[in-house]
């Protein structure tokens, strides 16, 4: 009887253990609970292409104002999604909506606030930087018809140097991604049969390469495999210390993805369309586009206009295009031009608690 | 029997030689695979503690993430909010699946009819069988679009892959309670409650805290539900679990796909601390159950 | 199963004495609810993922099944390259992890000596224990660059007349990254069932067969594996089973590519594989409920294999018990 009682006593105590541990953490969380996202917070996700200066902007903007933004990069895809499922504050896309994803979103605005340039970044040992190249090799690359480096049309244009005898390794992204529609619009632009056999998209049927998630993803494979090729934004080049091409403009110049480059191309398109789209994808030709880089874009923020976070978001977004612009150029994001700013000031505006 | 067709075979010495050749490849085959099993588990877990070691650190584990942008001075960068995050997920996901997982055996060994018995076993079964993505799906079409993530929904996810583990592993120790304890109890005039929650469960606490825990070490390790629920995630430490938290499992997920050198160092880490805490847990579960069956079977 | 339901089970569990007894009334119907919450959550899974396939499935229709396109940009979709990956992973797996673990369950129990086989096999259950992300991990930064410098020129050069052994790839993603990955996760799952199963396997026909002058391997070849056989069977299904569902070491590590390739050396996509990494981006209605129209397909394949292998253990277990 006695053993009854201790093996009694033995199991409620272990029962009572397990049960104590549990609701020690569900009373930790609880407590906790009650306030809602802390009143300094920010939560923020989507394409990887401002990745590098948003992150900047993080330390900066919390430095100066107390504000702990938190930006999850994701892709333009994953940003446009989180948005609309209200998982975020703010999301962030090279690729401007579409009137479906508008009304997916039903209450969401979009506005630029980054600007700058996709680099088309390569791994061929013993090359220099900044090897010429054009949309319509690049789209026969990407389509399967060019395999090697030492192609003719590519060795043609580049005297200087020897092609050597390597396969090519596109290397593509193989998430959703604002980068992948800013490339496959200059493609399409380039190559007719690009155009009708693939198309532009933040995600496209690619004939050919290898994916990789991210643009850092991309980066990471570039360097690790000899011979590759793939697009992202030209701070990831920077970052990795990839070789990057410069790419035939309109004009017929070779132009670099610089701050020149960049400047020149957003001279393109200076009309917004009516949910704030600006296109500046291989501007034409002419004086003005001289020094242009073919493969620019804007990168846009994604705003509810009723959110609760609004007295955090808009100072944050101004602050953006204007502070936080000033961290650009060390990272190849252009300043955006004035009208710019006085247009995300006008739509910040509709953007209420 | 087929070994009678054999022995004819078999009783033909004048091809030893040949046979005695061929047992002996096949012995070293089998060495050899084995030798093979353990030299891959010795690369792979080798490879998470060389390389993880160089990441552990007292920073590691109590600092928050940081992204390093090149400006200003490298700040230490650690799993902190990963490591709190997910022992909230963890814990909902034992709060909702032991309970449940325990009164479900309770009913399919001491009081269910035995077609009912057998048609929630395969229930059970069936449930156990499916992917932790389908499982994921499945939450993040039920209660995430539209309303966001949290760890909460985390937690439930993974309850849902617990429960079967738990209820099937609660099971077994509940089988092994001998049946003259009920009898005697019953015998005694004690009401069927009453046997079974002061008679027959306590001498199943034991396996049942080991099932618990080989469940929760199975599925501290999950990705898949955690990718749909608890993605995006703040850098900081949470622990609101109406919120999506960051996780170890997702930590490693997010930075093994980067190009990012340091990242790797840091996945490689969170990967030893994840494997440590399933290691440690596993073998005192293991020690546990050795002891309290020895003990249950002991006494009769 | 339970000695304890010939005595007292169901209703007539507290209606033994006559007398009613309310804490048992409690008792039962507590721990139904909780029994009856497998069955309810089986409903709804089944329930939610077929109404979010649904708009796909009206779409597409089983041509589904046997078109090869993931593309956005069309609204086409289609699981063809996603199954032919799923299969061809899973049964490569299954193929290279069959005889390494049936040698390795032979040596535990027949060969080692008993201070070896306490060591080796608590080690082939921890492999078990490893995180498949950890796996995948390990096969992005380890495995793969090592397929790519040397596995992979080795097999071409060895092997190269066979198709499956094509050109040695730039990047070490591909299909036969998944196929070792998936190895390496089944191999301590069919080990270790096939190491009961040849436990059980009678002393009195293993003795036997040594007696009249067998070697020990005519000894396994001819009592242990026709005994064992629909357990190993069970085995090889349930590993089959883990293989298919395995979502996340497989996206890190296969590539996430929609064709189809006869190389193992090129990049593929199983079917958990791209639900988990296609989710995230997935904008469109279509698309996401294309997605789900994926997991349907794959519930359905583990469902089958599962019930096969359910089916497989309780015959064996029925016939054992005799």
């Amino acid at each position: 009887m006695r053993a009854f009682a201790t093996r009694r006593k033995r199991f409620f105590g272990g029962i009572s253990v397990l049960l104590v541990a549990a609701s020690a953490v569900a009373a930790l969380s609880v407590s906790v609970a009650q306030a809602r996202s802390s009143a300094g917070e920010l939560k923020g996700a989507g394409a990887t292409f401002p990745a590098p200066l948003i992150a900047v902007w993080q330390q900066r903007y919390e430095a100066a104002k107390d504000v702990k933004i938190t930006y999850n990069p994701i892709g333009s895809g994953g940003g446009i999604t989180a948005i609309t499922n209200k998982t975020v504050d703010f999301g962030a896309s090279d690729a401007p909506l579409t009137p479906d994803q508008f009304n997916a979103c039903n209450g969401c605005v979009q506005l630029p606030w980054v600007l700058s340039a996709t680099s088309i970044m390569y791994n061929i040992p013993g090359a220099p930087n900044n090897l010429r190249i054009t949309g319509a090799i690049l789209a026969d690359i990407y389509l399967g018809k060019i395999k090697n480096w030492n192609d003719p049309r590519i060795q043609r244009i580049n005297r200087g140097f020897t092609m050597p005898d390597r396969a090519i390794t596109p290397v593509y992204r193989s998430d959703s991604s604002g980068t992948t529609y800013n490339y496959t619009s200059y493609l399409n632009t380039a190559s007719r049969e690009w155009k009708s056999r693939v198309g532009k998209g933040t995600t496209v049927n690619w004939p050919a390469g290898v994916g990789a998630r991210g643009s850092s993803g991309v980066s990471g494979v570039i360097s690790r495999t000899e011979g590759a090729l793939g697009y992202a934004d030209v701070a990831y080049a920077l970052k990795n210390k990839l070789k990057f091409f410069s790419v035939q403009n309109r004009a017929g110049n070779f132009a670099r993805p610089g701050l020149v480059g960049i400047r020149a191309a957003a001279q393109a398109d200076r009309k917004f369309s009516p949910t704030n789209e600006l296109s500046i994808v291989n501007p034409p030709p002419g004086k003005r586009f001289r020094k242009a880089y073919p493969i620019c874009t804007y990168s846009y923020v994604l705003l509810r206009i009723q959110s609760q976070q609004a007295a955090l978001l808009k100072p944050f977004v101004t602050w953006a295009l204007t502070s936080g612009q000033a961290f650009g150029p060390a990272l190849v994001f252009q300043p955006v031009p004035k009208y710019v700013v006085e247009r995300g000031k006008t739509t910040l505006r509709r953007v209420h608690p | 029997m087929s070994a009678d067709s054999n022995t004819s075979q078999i009783f033909r010495t004048e091809r030893i030689g040949r046979r005695k050749l061929v047992n002996h490849l096949v012995e070293a085959a089998a060495t050899v695979s084995a030798l093979l099993a353990v030299a891959v588990l010795v690369i792979v877990i080798g490879s998470v503690a060389k390389r993880g070691a160089g990441a552990i650190s007292w920073d590691f584990l109590t600092k928050t993430p940081v992204i390093d942008t090149g400006f200003g001075e490298p700040q230490p960068s650690g799993i902190a909010n990963a490591i709190i995050g997910t022992a909230i997920i963890v814990g909902i996901a034992v709060l909702l699946a032991l309970p449940v997982g325990v009164l479900t055996a309770i009913y399919l060994n001491e009081l269910a009819p035995k077609r009912v018995s057998a048609v929630l076993s395969l229930a059970l079964d069936v449930l156990n069988g499916i992917p932790a993505i389908v499982i994921g799906i499945f939450v993040f079409v039920f209660l995430v679009v539209g309303h966001g993530q949290s760890g909460l929904k985390a937690g439930f996810a993974l309850s849902i892959l617990m429960l079967p583990m738990v209820a099937r592993a609660t099971q077994e120790v509940l089988a092994l309670v001998p049946n003259s304890l009920r009898e005697a109890s019953l015998a005694l005039g004690a009401a069927k409650w009453r046997t079974t929650l002061s008679v027959v469960l306590p001498q199943a606490v034991g396996g049942i805290v080991t099932g618990a825990t080989l469940a929760t070490a199975r599925v501290a390790g999950e990705t898949a539900p955690l990718l749909f629920t608890s993605s995006l995630v703040s850098d900081e430490i949470n622990t609101n679990p109406n919120e999506a938290l960051e996780s170890i499992p997702m930590f490693i997920f997010k930075s093994a796909e980067q190009a990012d050198p340091a990242l790797h160092e840091q996945a490689w880490g969170a990967a030893l601390v994840l494997i440590a805490f399933i290691l440690i847990t596993s073998l005192l579960a293991r020690a546990f159950a050795a002891r309290s069956r020895r003990r249950i079977l002991g006494e009769r | 199963m339970s000695v304890a339901q010939e005595q007292v089970s169901g209703p007539a569990a507290f209606k033994r004495r006559g007398r009613f007894r309310p804490g048992d009334a409690v008792l039962y119907v507590v721990t139904l609810l909780a029994a009856v919450t497998s069955v309810v959550l089986l409903t709804l899974i089944t329930r939610e993922v077929l109404a979010d396939a649904w708009p796909a499935m009206d779409k597409f229709g089983l041509k589904f099944l046997t078109t090869q396109a993931w593309d956005q940009n069309k609204e086409l979709f289609g699981a063809r390259s996603f199954i032919f990956g799923t299969v061809v992973t899973s049964f490569g797996a299954l193929i290279l992890a069959t005889p390494i673990s049936i040698a390795i369950a032979l040596f535990l129990t027949e060969l080692a000596p008993r201070w070896i086989r306490s060591v080796v096999g608590p080690l082939v259950e921890l492999l078990a224990a490893v995180p498949t992300v950890v796996l995948g991990l390990w096969g992005i930064l380890i495995l793969g660059p090592f397929i790519v410098s040397t596995l992979a020129p080795a097999l071409h050069g060895a092997l190269g007349f066979l198709p499956i052994f094509g050109p040695p790839p730039p990047v070490g993603s591909s299909m036969f990254a998944a196929i070792l990955i998936l190895t390496i996760m089944m191999v301590p799952i069919i080990s270790s069932l096939c190491r009961e199963l040849f436990l059980g396997v009678p002393s009195e026909l293993k003795d036997g067969a040594l007696a009249l002058g067998a070697t020990r391997w005519e000894m396994v070849r001819g009592v242990v594996f026709p005994y064992a056989r629909a357990g190993i069977a069970a085995a090889m299904i349930l590993g089959l089973g883990r293989a298919i569902g395995e979502a996340i070491a497989v996206t890190q590590v296969i590539g996430a590519s929609v064709a189809i390739n006869t190389s193992l050396f090129e990049p593929g996509d199983t079917l958990a594989s791209r639900i988990a990494g296609q989710y995230q981006g997935a904008d469109t209605a279509l698309q996401v409920s294309s997605l789900v129209y994926l997991a349907v397909i794959l519930l359905v394949f583990s469902l089958v294999t599962n019930i096969i292998a359910q089916i497989v253990v309780r015959r064996v277990a029925g016939r054992h018990r005799v």
